[in-house]
């Protein structure tokens, strides 16, 4: 345990109304990790990703990134320091090509004015050559360079769950989330995508945090696992652990295992 | 702040009341239109621009049926008539009638083909249709000069007059006191006119007759004005009070219909969720006629009541800016949202009449788009929609 | 990057004004120039609205308010003080297209704001207002002429300037295209969620479309000011936003190619037809009847025949030559009818009813627009070419 603590959750909870969707979580993660978040549908893991990104507030607690407090910023703020995300529900930029999805995602690293790009000067010139090149070789490990010029929103399923990733992975972020990635993948497709994810996290150094539906996908994968049920963190520990908690079992009674 | 308090002595509190009034009765037909436009937003997400011609329709097919009802220009220059009832609610039946085919026509032709497609597409179909209908109406229906509906054709024209203050009785019985002291004057001085050559040319007594006229009704004209002064008297123009009464009637069927029968649970469904009211069942094309079907019927409603109580030379072009503010009087209380769009009509005719009342009458048309921005600023939603939240 | 293309375009989009001024001034009356200068004006107002609207997806439909703030800026200062400066006029010109496109920005800025706040139809409602607001306010400005114009702005007529802007502003939209900060703008137009997750300065981008566009919009009312010598308030109803939002939409929303056409033909149409000599009531009819039925009958084939795009193309081909036919017969018909052979209608009346029938049919035809997100390229056109011979080519359908 020398490795540094990147995401620390303490008591975060947030109230929709009534519904507190989520309850005072509280977990961390260690630079290298690849963490699985998982819970029965509408535990509240897609609303943990939304309070580490940003785009929702906690209403209690605090959420820390290598030691800052990043709760209250707004969600460019926050992928600036270094956290990037991948959506359940894809929000891809539908009419962009495949490869202007990355560069967008490269925008974080863009240095130079309107001025230069409203004039078409060297350094915008430059530096869109230096992305696209960039985004180019974030789609050959994503295996979708072939695919480059498609307009996003005519991709396969698959291929738009991977270009999520590839878009992510653009702004350069040292903790990555990864929304139900694996969503809609045939086992052939998903056993390519655990590949591509622990590649990710090996070659690229980037931490990784993972919410995934699929138990048996998280337990292969993963190193370390937290369940949420109703909002709240039931259980947490290595997937063999987890696995046997009988907490677990019970909040996924009825589903398969 | 000097100018704040010069603003506020110099405003005529007493006739607050009055223009409250008259507020009440441009309110109906901003909210009548409001709710055109409301229901169709509700329903597919489009402002629907031509909903304002589809309302000036309205008013010429209320010009239209009161001609033919006897009441042109032509006839009435033959022989004058007297109007009843019976013809108002004709040409109310027909305006709203004409209007509601009008507007499942338009929904049917321009509107239906383009479900599909992306809201902007829709919009600019209906902002053509709108400029088709008021350059296209132009060739055909009379516009200049621009008729109105000859108000013979109401029987309703006085007003009832209300005391809301007493007089002052001191004030009162002084004035009467006045009056009497002027009309000796003026019999005395009227007698003595018989026998002078002109009014201009007098006598020394005749002179002297006339300055005491003139002494006794400058006299009676201040007490008279302090008396009314002390008391309030408020005139209410039948033709407001039928227009409210109608359109709280139209309201409570409307009501009734949203909330408590079949169609209305599936209009509520589909506004709610589009795609997944017609999963359950719900045919979206016979709601969304049913929809243009009412909502263009309170239009010719409104248009009806707007031309023939409050009156308007019509040209093709005359309602825009009534649609434009009914509309943002729409969005105001909600847009979607049935009792928002009362609201937001009634507010927005309130805060006119409050300006003009004020003596700024020039800024009557922008008070209605600061208002809209003030409220959506602060809510975004409007004053009883909630602005969605998107699910991330 | 390639300079001497670079400068190479630059000479010719100069030459290109140059040129359009010298053919308008040497073919055509004043009037005549007029429109050229005013049509050169609505592309500037059409891709400029296209940098908020096509682009970056802000929903604004006020856009002729930057318009009528950088017209009567630049109409009230060069009013006061062209007599006392010792600049050149054209110089002028440019100084107050600059003061014209500063205060639009400022404007732009304000209307600007409320976008953070609202999505949609709410913020589209809202630019409008604003819009509206601003045209009352100079309506109760005496120093601004009030509700009667503002006259007597020194006339300096430079169509080749008006082209120019033009020419910057299309330069300027395709060159932020060009670069990732202007992919960032589409990427806000497609998902400010997704934009926001991935580091974009959601709020910064929306702002800036706005001043961007604002300020060509204001650059284009001060040469309007002294093109026209005498401005309304009028000149800049909501009508005028209808039509610059129509002609972004019409010619394909974010196409900047499309914009600048459709700009140009929407703006030359009812032009065009006020000098026309009038129909009669019979033809009209007719026309009024076949134009929905061949409309009708263009949809069914767009939408539910599955030949090649050959045969497609032959079937439109033919509705439409039918249509002329039937026109002609029905007109004729009409004819007999002496109510309908009676009534005449001028060119000048019909042209808002053909303007408006025009957005009518191609909305419901198109409704991605006349170029949905292309751009002019030679490649679009190779690849047209091909699509139309190489599918007609292979034959026989399935
Ligand atoms: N913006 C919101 N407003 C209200 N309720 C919400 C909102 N976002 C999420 N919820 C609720 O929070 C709960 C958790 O949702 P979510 O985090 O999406 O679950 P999951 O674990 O399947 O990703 C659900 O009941 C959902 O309806
Ligand atoms: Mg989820």
């Amino acid at each position: 345990m020398s490795k540094p603590v990147v995401l620390d959750l303490k008591d975060a909870t947030i109230r929709f109304g009534g519904l507190i969707a989520v309850n005072k979580v509280n977990f961390n993660i260690h630079e290298g990790d690849l963490f699985g978040l998982i819970g029965p549908n509408g535990a509240g893991k897609t609303t943990c990703f939304n309070l580490i990104t940003g785009v929702y507030t906690p209403t209690e607690g605090d959420i820390f990134f290598k030691g800052n407090r990043i709760n209250g910023l707004a969600p460019n703020k926050i992928a600036a320091r270094g956290i990037c995300r991948t959506f359940q529900n894809i929000r891809l930029f539908g009419s962009l090509s495949v490869l202007e999805n990355v560069v967008v995602g490269g925008f974080l690293r863009h240095r130079t004015g309107l001025l230069s790009a409203l004039a078409y000067l060297p350094p915008a010139i430059h530096e869109t050559a230096a992305l696209r090149v960039q985004a180019m070789e974030l789609l050959e490990v994503l295996d979708l360079a072939d695919v480059a010029d498609v307009r996003s929103r005519d991709l396969p399923y698959g291929k738009q769950r991977r270009l999520e990733i590839a878009r992510a992975m653009a702004t350069g972020p040292e903790l990555l989330l990864l929304d139900e990635p694996a969503a809609g993948m045939n086992p052939n497709e998903k056993e390519d995508l655990a590949e591509t994810v622990r590649l990710i996290r090996d070659n690229f150094g980037k931490t990784i945090l993972l919410i995934e539906h699929d138990m048996k996908f998280v337990m292969n994968l993963c190193e370390k696992i937290v369940v949420l049920d109703h909002g709240e963190e039931i259980a947490q520990g290595p997937p063999a652990e987890i696995r046997n908690n009988p907490k677990v079992i019970e909040a996924y009674l009825g589903e398969a295992v | 702040m000097d100018s704040g308090l010069h603003l506020v002595a110099g405003l005529d509190w007493g006739a607050l009341p009055q223009n409250l009034i008259l507020a009440i009765g441009l309110g109906a037909v901003y909210a009548l239109i409001a709710l055109g436009y409301t229901m169709v937003y509700g329903v597919l997400k489009l402002i629907n621009f031509a909903h304002s011609e589809v309302f000036m329709l309205g008013a010429y097919t209320a010009l239209f049926t009161s001609y033919w009802l006897g009441f042109s220009p032509e006839a009435l220059q033959q022989a004058s008539r007297e109007s009843n009832w019976l013809n108002l609610l004709m040409m109310l039946l027909a305006s709203m009638v004409f209007c509601a085919v009008v507007g499942v026509i338009i929904e049917f032709f321009a509107y239906r083909p383009m479900r599909d497609q992306p809201r902007i597409a829709s919009l600019i179909t209906a902002i053509g249709v709108s400029l088709l209908i008021q350059y296209g109406g132009a060739l055909v229906l009379p516009v200049s000069p621009p008729p109105s509906i000859n108000e013979a054709v109401n029987p309703y024209r006085g007003s009832i007059p209300v005391q809301l203050i007493a007089q002052n009785p001191a004030l009162a019985a002084e004035a009467a006191k006045a009056k009497e002291a002027f009309d000796v004057a003026d019999a005395a001085f009227q007698e003595q006119m018989k026998a002078e050559r002109s009014e201009f040319d007098l006598s020394p007594r005749g002179l002297e007759l006339r300055t005491a006229k003139q002494v006794a009704e400058r006299n009676y004209r201040t007490v008279r004005k302090k008396a009314e002064d002390s008391g309030r008297e408020l005139s209410i123009p039948k033709g407001q009070m039928i227009m409210f009464g109608t359109t709280v009637m139209l309201m409570a069927v409307l009501t009734w219909l949203v909330l408590k029968t079949r169609t209305g649970r599936a209009m509520r469904a589909a506004s709610h969720d589009f795609d997944t009211a017609s999963l359950m069942g719900i045919s979206v094309n016979r709601i969304v006629t049913i929809t243009f079907i009412i909502g263009s019927a309170l239009a010719g409603a409104g248009a009806m009541m707007q031309a023939t109580f409050i009156g308007t030379p019509l040209t093709t072009f005359y309602a825009v800016s009534l649609g434009v503010k009914a509309f943002v009087a729409a969005v105001l209380g909600g847009i979607g949202n049935i009792p928002g769009a009362v609201l937001g009509g009634m507010l927005m005719a309130l805060a006119e009449t409050l300006v003009v009342w004020m003596g700024k009458s020039e800024w009557k048309d922008a008070i209605a788009f600061v208002i809209l921005i003030v409220v959506l600023l602060f809510r975004p939603g409007g004053l009883l929609g909630s602005a969605k939240v998107e699910k991330v | 990057m390639n300079w001497p293309i670079r400068i190479g375009s630059i000479v010719l989009a100069i030459v290109v004004c140059f040129g359009i001024q010298y053919l308008a001034t040497t073919m055509l009356k004043s009037d005549g120039q007029r429109l050229v200068a005013l049509a050169g004006l609505y592309v500037t107002l059409a891709v400029s609205l296209n940098m908020i609207n096509g682009i970056t997806g802000q929903f604004s439909i006020g856009h002729a308010a930057f318009y009528c703030v950088g017209a009567y800026i630049a109409g009230f200062v060069s009013l006061r003080f062209f007599q006392a400066q010792p600049l050149q006029p054209v110089l002028w010109l440019v100084v107050m297209m600059v003061l014209g496109a500063a205060a639009a920005c400022v404007a732009g800025f304000v209307v600007g704001l409320p976008s953070l706040r609202l999505r949609g139809d709410y913020l589209a409602i809202v630019t409008l207002g604003f819009g509206e607001i601003i045209r009352i306010v100079i309506q109760n400005t005496k120093e601004l002429g009030g509700a009667y114009a503002l006259d007597k702005i020194p006339a300096i007529r430079e169509i080749w300037l008006v082209w120019l802007l033009a020419i910057v502003t299309i330069a300027v939209s395709r060159n932020l295209l060009k670069t990732a900060r202007g992919l960032a703008f589409l990427a806000v137009r497609e998902d400010e969620v997704a934009s926001s997750a991935m580091g974009v300065n959601v709020t910064q981008i929306k702002v800036t479309a706005f001043v961007l566009g604002s300020a060509f919009a204001g650059a284009a009312g001060a040469l309007l000011a002294h093109y026209e010598t005498s401005i309304l308030p009028t000149t800049f109803s909501m009508d005028v936003s209808f039509i610059i939002l129509t002609m972004v939409v019409l010619g394909g929303s974010g196409s900047i190619t499309g914009s600048a056409l459709a700009a140009v033909s929407l703006f030359y149409l009812p032009e065009y037809l006020r000098s026309q000599p009038p129909v009669s009531g019979a033809s009209l009819a007719a026309a009024v009847i076949v134009i929905v039925a061949v409309v009708a009958v263009l949809r069914r084939i767009q939408h539910h025949y599955h030949g090649t795009v050959a045969k497609k193309v032959g079937l439109y081909i033919g509705s439409i030559v039918g249509g002329v036919v039937a026109k002609l017969i029905l007109g004729a018909l009409f004819g007999l009818i002496p109510a309908f052979a009676k009534a005449s209608y001028t060119g000048d009346k019909l042209r808002m009813v053909i303007f408006a029938g025009t957005l009518i049919i191609v909305m419901l035809l198109r409704p991605q627009g006349i170029f949905a997100h292309h751009e002019f390229s030679w490649t679009l056109i190779r690849r047209l070419y091909d699509k139309v011979r190489g599918k007609g080519a292979q034959g026989a359908p399935a």
